[in-house]
């Protein structure tokens, strides 16, 4: 058998090189497909819950399923199709259907975090993945049960 | 005066030729190893990136195998070798299946007495129409495992035990992590890579690896199996 010709290195390295533009290619695909960066909303703690909305602007009319989470822990999901004008005269939507609210209640006593994800489909269904929208939201239960804005 | 100095110069261009010589091989043992990884890491990411990332687009999951399949066809015409030292040969045929006869049916054996004492029945999965491109499948891999890797693995490491364990190590990794099919194919990629290096025949190799492949995917339970799922897929 023959020693490899230089010509094989390069063929060797060009392949490497194929094959690495070829996984970034995929990876920048896949993050763009899977995670979208179309999604935005806001939300806040109100006295009985937590309210916000949810906009998906690469399909503006669509209603976004949103989860709940507290603690890390599944509480609850909805569909963000309620009404909230400011969200659409603040030109953040193209109507005003894209609210939503998650009402808490039976919550121990305590500081706790709640995170909003907006649910995304891709892959025809097959691969479902959470996106964080705004920040997480500190609150506070106090002994009666009521709910408070902050950890205090 | 003339004679002792060319006399010298003749010692000192034959000692650099023979460096020259020694450097080339060492090259090439070195870059044997380059090719052998090469290859893997294209399956590698075949079963564990691509397919992750792309789904079923087959399109794209074939991009690595195009592009090894190209390497190893264009490595084996750059360092001249023919598809009768490949194994593609029939002379060693008969000679090839002798030697792996014995370890094959011995597969068989324990394969079947594994599906009797787990289940008191001989077969067990359903037959696939699929099952008819496994002899053609077992050939492709053969080629990959001994026509290529081993042969570099020879290259690199000399005949014998180093070089077939390298085998069969690399030929479990593609298993992996699938636990059971990890394990077989480690003992199957020993007993065809030994065979491989007495009488490379890459046509007796196949078949005494679609006959394995067929009774393990008929005798042994689907569930025991993962449903035969390798790399990123068999977690979903």
């Amino acid at each position: 058998m023959k020693n490899p010709s230089t010509r094989l290195v390069h063929v060797l390295i060009g392949k490497s090189i194929v094959e690495t533009l070829v996984v970034g290619a995929l990876a920048v695909f896949t993050f763009i497909t899977v995670l979208p960066p179309f999604f935005h909303g806001w939300s806040e703690v109100t006295e009985t819950g937590i309210s916000g909305w949810a906009v998906n602007n690469a399909s503006p009319w669509e209603r976004v399923e949103v989860q709940l989470f507290v603690d890390g822990k599944f509480v609850g999901d909805a569909i963000a199709d309620q009404a909230r004008p400011d969200v659409s005269t603040a030109g953040w939507a193209k109507d005003a259907w894209h609210g939503y609210t998650f009402p808490i209640n039976s919550m121990p006593r305590g500081v706790h975090e709640a995170r909003i994800y907006a649910l995304h489909d891709s892959g025809g269904g097959m691969r479902k993945s959470l996106q964080l929208l705004g920040k997480p939201i500190l609150f506070s239960v106090d002994a009666s049960g009521k709910i408070w804005p902050g950890p205090s | 005066m003339a004679g002792p100095v060319l006399a010298s110069i003749r010692i000192m261009s034959s000692e650099i030729k023979n460096r020259e010589i020694t450097a080339d091989a060492e090259t090439g043992r070195d870059f044997a190893i380059w090719e052998i990884l090469s290859v893997v890491s294209s399956g590698l990411l075949m079963e564990w990136v691509v397919l992750s990332f792309a789904g079923r687009s087959k399109l794209v999951g074939g991009i690595p195998v195009v592009l090894a399949l190209g390497f190893m066809l264009y490595s084996h015409y750059d360092r001249g070798e023919t598809l009768r030292e490949i194994g593609f040969r029939t002379d060693n045929f008969l000679a090839a299946c002798r030697l792996l006869l014995l370890p094959t049916a011995l597969v068989v054996l324990l394969v079947i007495a594994v599906a009797w004492l787990t289940s008191h029945s001989i077969l067990i999965a359903p037959w696939r129409n699929r099952f008819l491109i496994l002899p053609l499948w077992a050939l492709f891999q053969q080629y990959v495992l001994n026509g290529f890797i081993n042969r570099r693995a020879q290259l690199a490491l000399g005949k014998g035990l180093k070089s077939v364990v390298l085998v069969a190590i690399i030929f479990s990794l593609f298993h992996f992590p699938n636990p059971l099919l990890a394990l077989l194919t480690f003992v199957g990629g020993l007993i065809w890579a030994a065979a491989y290096q007495r009488q490379p025949n890459l046509f007796a190799l196949a078949l005494s690896h679609a006959l394995s492949s067929l009774i393990l995917a008929l005798a042994i339970s689907p569930k025991l199996l993962e449903g035969l799922r390798v790399g990123f897929k068999y977690f979903g």
